[in-house]
């Protein structure tokens, strides 16, 4: 077996790793950053090799020096290999011979993580080592067991593996930089560190608040949170797909709870605080960051068992990504594999609210004794996101949408759908719709939510015994997605109903062709003494 | 109306050839909340109100020029006070909106609105006698665009001729912020039990908008800075300023706090406001600027501080600002000194 630097296009790779087709060349794309042939440096002296186990060999035999001895008597794991490496070529480089022993405490410092020799193809293949081992061990397997089943579950063994290792590549230099960066704040001034950081740093500035807000939002972080460990039997040694990762805390709740790989992908740079987050916490051997859309990379394994996601938006569906968790659901996902959550539901109700509609829409009829009416054009047209008390609903909730997420087709988040409810307050009148969605966490494809289930805020389970479930509407904790209130066009007639009258109409959730990232929600309404009416409100 | 779609189409067009964070500044003011928020602070637009009204010895048959005129308050209110013409410039498409206000107002032919940059409009009078504006931002100078007023002011304004607000300051303090910092910056220390220190350092460098209680304020505040708008150059935006806070009682200093003042100095009784921790609530609030270090401070010592504030490269809205902190006193445990740096973006 050949020593291969690991993105090496061979074709011989294929056979030997055992795999079914051609798809290596395409997942090596995911992270091609290091493609150029490497050159080794000889750890003892100036001699170049074209590869690792030669320069070893030529180490071993020339100089009487094992470094593969060396590192296993240590134990080394990445890390240790990598302060190995920068120890001797610091010894070399400095004209010091090598100690009659190495131990441990002669590489502890963290000062040999910095590279010594630039791009040290030593380094950048160190992951190589780890594959051979690996791949003597598959081909001793695959020539015992030839089973097809066998080849294609060793096949994304090694896939893992690979990706593991590419992983721990990336958090390597991830380490380096950061001992690096410390070292040169010390002795540079202010204007130039500054400077530095501003580069790195506020690049991903934006994307901080938005985080912030969804982490501190505990109804929705929590209600993950006890999912994932409150059932971590459903977790233990599974792989996992975390799709639009964000700060990575979904990956490392799964990956807390004994997941054995979590792969974490995110198509904005706040991947790469995910990366540094779940370096600092020591789950880089779980948890692979991947940055890219879901649709344009490819996942190193086949199939994942579990797919946690966050991707609800405003209305549920509002630039939501459940099209992107769709997708992989349906590439990725073993048959009988859990989506997390599992369900989702919309709901509508009437409301009144006097006091927000004097703040905000009569407020343009006399502003400091100017009449500002103009403002309120397309007030009626727009969805509005804000967060109601419960007081204001004025007529019992309907639900307009039930998601079975593990069997949902993406056409069908365009949606219409019946609607209704008895008016149960006496109100001057009905100033608006509102648009709420909850959320279940089921622990099996079998275990389904009935259509019409409410969340009950008071209970956090809601009312399906072994679900963890959470509200956003009113009547629950206020949470950053709030509500989405439909106001009623006022222009057009102020809309009133008696207590006890029915309302009934219907409601059209679509999103535009032109844009489907925006969303557009159309209600009609009718009642016995009232004409019907119908409206369309945008939400962007 | 078929002009006034084409009108808007070209406005549009126009707004598409800007660099994307400048659209992405003017597009921010065409929706209806942002204004809504403007006027609902009632610090702001009746400082302007008062300013302006109340001195109708001074507008009378005057000549206005309004930068940046939004939904055209400022402008009706110069007519109330008797302005002879009033030209709103405004580069935001609300200026359409601005127009049927003034319209419904009866006061579209003392009102004139011109939708471009200040720097590239035509106006109808070669000279203004008044330029009033409504410029600040956030810790005064953030997404400001004060130096579109110097150039109309440079560019417009008539020998004599006056500009309200003409004075406006800086002021910073000390804040005993423990809890809070706890919750902004020490939040990221665990994170459901996890360690998410990368996004600390951030935090720590985002200047923080947010409304200071009184009682956190440890020092006196110090003037950092004082701009006179009749003399001020865009070259004065960049300044470095030098200062010391008396410190009023034993505390912590967490973080400083920084607001600005508006000053209407050519009325006839000058109209002042401030956005500070020790008055009303403006949409302004306060800008925190959370310290590396947690400063401990006994009554009547000093702390030197050295602000630096400059427009960013990248971005000329955005502001680069330093602060340098220095605390000499006869315990060496407590003296401290160190630099701090943050980006408003």
């Amino acid at each position: 077996m050949g020593n291969r630097p690991i993105n090496d296009k061979d074709p011989d790779f294929s056979d030997d790793s055992a795999s079914s087709g051609g798809d290596e060349a395409e997942w090596l794309d995911v992270e091609s950053e290091e493609d150029e042939p490497l050159a080794v440096i000889s750890l003892l002296d100036d001699s170049v090799f074209p590869d690792v186990m030669s320069m070893l060999k030529y180490c071993k035999e020339n100089h009487g020096f094992d470094f593969l001895a060396v590192r296993q008597r240590l134990g080394l794991d990445f890390h240790g290999t990598v302060k190995l490496v920068n120890f001797i070529r610091q010894q070399i480089h400095d004209g010091c011979p090598l100690p009659e022993t190495i131990t441990a405490e002669t590489i502890k410092d963290d000062r040999y993580l910095k590279p010594v020799v630039d791009d040290d193809a030593l380094i950048l293949s160190l992951d190589e080592l780890d594959i051979d081992a690996l791949d003597n061990e598959a081909a001793s397997s695959a020539a015992e067991n030839i089973s097809s089943q066998d080849l294609v579950a060793l096949n994304s063994r090694l896939e893992e593996e690979l990706a593991a290792v590419k992983s721990q590549f990336a958090n390597y230099r991830l380490a380096v930089e950061q001992t690096l960066e410390r070292r040169w704040g010390d002795d540079k001034d202010v204007e130039s560190s500054t400077k530095d950081e501003s580069q790195y740093y506020w690049e991903s500035y934006g994307a901080n608040d938005i985080h912030e807000t969804m982490l501190k939002d505990t109804v929705r972080t929590d209600a993950y949170r006890d999912f994932i460990y409150e059932n971590k039997a459903l977790f233990k040694d599974k792989v996992v797909l975390d799709i639009g990762c964000g700060t990575g805390i979904l990956s490392m709740f799964c990956a807390r709870a004994g997941a054995k790989a979590v792969f974490a992908v995110d198509k904005a740079e706040v991947v790469e605080k995910a990366r540094a987050n779940i370096f600092t916490n020591g789950l880089s051997d779980t948890i692979t960051c991947i940055k890219g859309r879901i649709e344009d990379i490819e996942l190193p394994v086949p199939q994942v068992d579990i797919i946690v996601s966050e991707w609800m938006g405003y209305c549920l569906l509002y630039e939501a990504m459940l099209p992107s968790v769709l997708y992989a659901r349906d590439r990725y996902l073993k048959p009988d594999g859990l989506l997390v959550p599992s369900f989702a539901t919309i709901w509508v109700a009437p409301v009144s609210d006097p006091e927000y509609m004097t703040d905000h829409v009569s407020f343009w009829d006399d502003v400091y004794g100017f009449d500002m009416k103009a403002m309120k054009t397309g007030i009626y047209e727009e969805a509005r996101v804000e967060d109601l008390p419960p007081s204001t609903i004025c007529g019992q909730p309907s639900q307009i949408s039930h998601l079975d997420l593990h069997s949902v087709k993406p056409e069908q988040l365009n949606f219409r759908s019946d609607w209704k409810s008895d008016v149960n307050q006496s109100v001057e009148s009905i100033d608006g719709f509102l648009i709420w969605f909850d959320i279940f966490f089921t622990t099996s494809r079998q275990e389904t939510v009935p259509p019409r289930t409410g969340v009950d805020p008071s209970s956090p389970a809601g009312r399906i015994p072994s679900a963890v479930a959470f509200t956003t509407g009113p009547r629950g904790p206020v949470t950053h997605w709030k509500q989405g209130l439909l106001l009623v066009d006022r222009t057009k007639g102020i809309f009133t109903a008696e207590p006890g009258t029915g309302i009934s109409g219907e409601v059209v959730f679509q999103a535009p062709e032109d844009n489907p990232r925006a969303l557009g929600i159309s209600m009609s309404w009718v009642t016995k003494d009232s004409e019907p009416r119908s409206q369309t409100w945008k939400l962007r | 109306m078929a002009g006034k779609n084409m009108e808007i189409d070209a406005a549009e067009a126009k707004l598409k050839n800007m660099e994307h964070s400048e659209q992405h500044y003017f597009k921010s003011y065409d929706h209806h909340g942002i204004h809504e928020e403007m006027l609902k602070d009632e610090v702001r637009t009746k400082s302007y109100m008062n300013a302006i009204v109340q001195n109708k010895h001074i507008f009378k048959d005057k000549v206005v020029l309004d930068v940046g005129c939004g939904t055209a308050i400022l402008a009706m209110f110069a007519v109330k006070a008797g302005a002879k013409h009033v030209i709103g410039v405004d580069m935001s498409t609300m200026i359409f909106k601005a127009r049927e206000i003034v319209a419904v107002n009866g006061m579209a032919d003392k009102i004139t609105l011109i939708q471009g940059k200040m720097e590239e409009v035509e106006l109808p009078y070669p000279e203004v006698d008044i330029i009033i504006s409504e410029w600040m931002g956030y810790f005064l100078l953030y997404e400001s665009m004060l130096d579109t007023v110097l150039y109309a002011r440079d560019r417009y304004l008539a020998k004599d001729g006056l500009i309200f607000p003409d004075r406006a300051t800086i002021y910073l303090a000390g804040i005993e912020d423990g809890d809070y910092k706890d919750d902004k910056i020490g939040y990221w220390n665990s994170v459901y039990g996890f360690n998410y220190t990368p996004l600390k350092e951030v935090a720590l460098r985002e200047p923080l908008v947010d409304t200071v209680d009184v009682q956190a304020v440890v020092t006196e505040p110090a003037l950092a800075l004082t701009l006179d708008l009749y003399k001020c150059q865009v070259s004065d935006l960049a300044f470095k300023s030098e200062i010391n806070l008396t410190v009023r009682r034993d505390d912590f200093i967490h973080a400083i706090v920084g607001w600005f003042d508006i000053e209407f100095t050519a009325a006839h009784k000058t109209v002042r406001f401030s956005t500070g921790p020790h008055t009303k609530w403006t949409h302004w609030k306060q800008t925190v600027f959370y310290l590396q270090d947690v400063l401990t401070v006994q009554q009547g010592e000093s702390v030197g501080l050295t602000l630096r504030v400059k427009p960013s490269d990248k971005n000329r809205r955005d502001l680069d600002i330093a602060i340098d902190y220095n605390l000499q006193c006869p315990d060496p445990k407590r003296a401290a000194t160190g630099t701090c740096t943050y980006k408003m973006c």
